[in-house]
């Protein structure tokens, strides 16, 4: 083995539009390392790796390979290259067979040769102890089984650089325990890997932890030289201030949750266990990764997902079977994350998106839509929400995101007379439109409204919230007073540390 | 360069020219179509137009031949506008016309006009019954409507077979004709002005669904349906109760088809004699931009097509087999037509970049 490391990224540079995704970032992995990338949801890690991997190409920057500047012009020019990348999310053909997904794209000639490869195949499950049938069609695998068939593709091709791309958010503790054994022996083959994990745990097993924030390398430390605590402040940022929000209205209890589970067969649950209340005028703040359970939890207080077990109560009124409908009539109103598949009808005009959900009620008299009342409370939301449109009947489709953004949160308000869910109700918007929104949430607290706001922003959690409940696999972690949390609090439990043991 | 843009809106002038070209681009094509074929195009024009519009006889036919069109063209409108894919217009108008005969059978001795009320009822509620099947399917167990109202067209259409090749609907005495002793007059349509009553009932099934699309919360969903499902159903509205609503909605349209035919002009159920109005239905629905009032126009024109191709056929030596390929190529050039007014062509010079 020389000194020259496997890899080495200088100054590589990524834009999305007026988005940098990367900027100026420098590291080097060495044979047999394996180096961790850190960082919040939207740091730049996956874009990193899909530059790495060949996918993008970067705007600027040099990315070296064994002391070898490279280009790569595809996906295929890296792993010829010996670059592989483990996706977060699974790229293979569900009616394929294991074999076939793994030699998919690397056929020579006019005829796969299959003997050899699945000899290949069978040989690399033995090394490493993966009990994957070769000729197993991927789409009756589990989900777990499907992050091994990642990882064999990967294998296949003699990487000499192996990217994990979060590869045990789909797997069990034994099955992640197996996956850290794969890691060991590929470093004692002088594999140089890079893991992107949010986990805590497996961070601190890497040797070297890369800290990104907003698309650039903000910290470097050895593993041995560092704690947890101090890679979460790295992560998250060091000065967060508290708005003045007024004093807390100590209510009563409004929302109930009450040990709420949605199982999913053959898989983890997107809930476990999951229990908390949150009173009138309060803003209960929920952190955690994406993907963890905030946005079942919101679904399944809105009745949009049936629990398995558990329940949900309304000023003392369980929900069970209640339709969607049924809930929202009892004062509940719900942002949803994705608000153009989700939260409107974009070829529907400004109206009638107002109109929906209250189109057989409000909006209704006698056999007809009434149009004339859609047509006034469009205009008023149009001059209450300043939502920038020409008219009623402009299509959203049309509108900006923070426009369209702000027709969901006028029909919302106004059907949050009791309980508001406000699942990441300022992504993607720009920092005045996120102001605004900030403002109507507080002012939903102020009149007596249970909050519940999901937001992947950890600053914008702790300057709304009263409360701060952390999710983790499906679990809620911990709940945490908004007042006195310190960021490496959260930091740790969104983690998967629970306090006692961080 | 010239490169291709998305426009930002559409407005109804532009649609309109696009239309009226694409109508006059088919009619160009199919001409080529006539003359490559070895017939004289400015005659087979001249008969088509005599056949369907020559007199008021011709144009009395041209109008009977539009009704049933309107309707299977109305029942893809309902569907289609929802996203709910209904290929059973054919199906559904067979079972509206079985269970209008059924009923009929039912009410021997009965007056007119209860009869014939009574009649119409069941014909829809046999449609509506079909079409509803399917809805059931696919909310339940997920299967594509496309797949089970296509394959139901061919249930459909061998039950009517064997009811009446030898079996109980079968006129005695005459196997070989595959046919229903003729219906009482007391069930027939009443004319006016020498058109059945189906052409009352298409306008105004047209006007209803012109205002259920636009007016109603029933509409409200079936649009909202078909443009975004997930967003109707995050805001509480029961998807399965909707698909089942308009499927209902579309079978009943269909079914009236069949049995204004057979209750206003043939007056007796016979094997083939409704073929075709259920997938022709499709293309009046599409080339009438899935709009209620643009179908029945376009019902008009694909019935004085079908009146005028008679006229042709007797007249010149056109074969009336011309007439499903001008269809289709109307089809084409329409549809092609509602795509492309979305686009223009924007000219910049080489070398600058947007």
């Amino acid at each position: 083995m020389t000194d020259e490391p496997v890899l080495s990224v200088r100054r590589l540079t990524k834009s999305f539009g007026p988005v940098r995704a990367n900027n100026a970032v420098s590291f080097d992995v060495g044979a047999g390392e394996l180096v961790c990338l850190f960082g919040e949801n939207g740091a730049g890690k996956s874009t990193l790796s899909a530059c790495l991997a060949g996918l993008y190409p970067p705007d600027g920057g040099d990315i070296r390979l064994g002391g070898a500047p490279v280009r790569f012009a595809s996906a295929a020019d890296a792993i010829r290259a010996g670059v592989a990348l483990v996706h977060q999310h699974f790229v293979l053909v569900d009616d394929f067979t294991v074999l076939e997904n793994i030699v998919m794209g690397h056929e020579r000639g006019l005829f796969v040769r299959y003997q050899a490869a699945r000899a290949k195949l069978e040989a690399l499950c033995r090394r490493y102890d993966i009990a994957i049938r070769p000729e197993a069609r991927v789409g009756d695998l589990t989900v777990g089984e499907r992050q091994w068939v990642e990882l064999l593709k990967a294998l296949y091709h003699d990487a000499r650089l192996l990217i994990l791309d979060e590869p045990t958010a789909t797997l069990d503790l034994r099955e992640s325990r197996k996956l850290f054994r794969i890691i060991g022996e590929l470093k004692a083959e002088g594999v140089g890997l890079i893991l992107i994990s949010h986990s805590l745990d497996e961070v601190m097993q890497s040797d070297r932890v890369v800290v990104l924030r907003q698309g650039a390398v903000v910290g470097e430390r050895r593993t041995a030289d560092t704690t947890p605590e101090e890679l979460t402040r790295l992560m998250v940022g060091r000065d967060v201030a508290r708005a003045e929000r007024g004093i807390r209205h100590a209510g009563r209890p409004c929302l109930a949750v009450e040990r709420l589970t949605v199982a999913r067969p053959g898989a983890a649950p997107l809930l476990d266990e999951v229990s908390f209340t949150v009173a009138e005028g309060e803003i209960f703040g929920l952190a955690g990764v994406a993907g963890n359970g905030q946005k079942p939890l919101l679904e399944a207080i809105a009745g949009l997902l049936r629990p398995t077990s558990g329940r949900v109560l309304i000023d003392g009124e369980a929900l069970d079977e209640l339709s969607v409908h049924a809930i929202q009539q009892l004062g509940v109103g719900h942002i949803p994350d994705d608000r153009l598949v989700e939260g409107l009808v974009g070829e529907f005009s400004i109206a009638e998106n107002i109109a929906l959900g209250g189109h057989r009620d409000a909006f209704a008299r006698g056999a007809f839509i009434d149009r004339a009342a859609m047509r006034a409370a469009a205009r008023r939301a149009i001059v209450d929400y300043q939502i920038a449109a020409p008219s009623a009947a402009t299509a959203v489709r049309t509108l900006s995101g923070g426009n369209a953004q702000r027709v969901v949160l006028a029909r919302e308000l106004a059907a949050a007379r009791r309980v508001l869910l406000a699942n990441q109700p300022t992504r993607g918007l720009d920092v005045g439109v996120i102001e605004y929104i900030h403002a109507q949430l507080l002012g939903k607290r102020a009149a007596g409204c249970a909050v519940i706001l999901a937001s992947s922003e950890l600053k914008d959690l702790i300057t709304l919230s009263d409360r701060i409940g952390v999710m983790f696999q499906g679990r809620l972690m911990g709940i945490v007073e908004a007042a006195s949390a310190s960021l490496e609090d959260i930091g740790l439990l969104m983690a998967g540390k629970s306090r006692e043991a961080a | 360069m010239i490169r291709i843009e998305r426009r930002a809106a559409t407005g109804w002038t532009d649609r309109l020219l696009a239309y009226v070209l694409a109508i006059a681009g088919g009619l160009a094509a199919s001409a080529l179509l006539m003359a490559v074929s070895g017939a004289d195009v400015v005659e087979g024009f001249s008969a088509l137009a005599e056949g369907a519009f020559g007199d008021t006889e011709a144009m009395r036919q041209s109008l009977i031949a539009a009704i049933p069109l309107a309707f299977t063209g109305l029942a893809t409108v309902a569907a289609f506008r929802a996203g709910i894919w209904n290929i059973g217009q054919e199906g559904q108008a067979f079972a509206g016309a079985m269970a209008g005969y059924w009923m009929s059978l039912q009410l021997a001795g009965v007056p007119g006009a209860v009869a014939v009320p009574l009649v119409l009822l069941a014909a829809v509620a046999g449609g509506a019954l079909l079409a509803m099947l399917a809805a059931w399917l696919r909310t339940r167990c997920a299967v594509n409507e496309i797949i089970s109202t296509m394959m139901m067209n061919y249930v459909v259409v061998y039950l009517l077979s064997y009811l009446l090749a030898g079996g109980p609907w079968t006129e005695a005495g005459s196997t070989a004709y595959h046919q229903t002793p003729l219906i009482a007059d007391s069930f027939h349509l009443p004319a006016l002005g020498g058109v059945h009553l189906g052409a009352v009932l298409a306008l105004a099934a047209t006007a209803g669904l012109a205002v259920l699309i636009g007016r109603t919360p029933l509409g409200f969903e079936l649009r909202g349906l078909g443009l975004n499902p997930t967003a109707l159903r995050f805001k509480g509205v029961d998807v399965g109760r909707t698909v089942l609503a308009v499927m209902a909605l579309s079978g009943g349209l269909a079914a009236l088809a069949g049995a204004s035919e057979v209750f206003g002009i043939n007056f007796r159920l016979r094997a083939g004699v409704i073929d075709g109005l259920g997938y022709t239905g499709i293309i009046v629905g599409m080339i009438g931009a899935l709009d209620p009032w643009g179908t029945l126009v376009t019902a008009l024109l694909f019935g004085a097509l079908a009146n005028g191709a008679l006229y042709m056929n007797v007249l010149s030596d056109i074969p009336s087999a011309l007439v499903p390929a001008m269809q289709g190529i109307l089809l084409l050039f329409v549809l092609g037509a509602s795509v492309l007014v979305r686009y223009r062509l924007c000219f910049r010079p080489v070398g600058e970049t947007a």
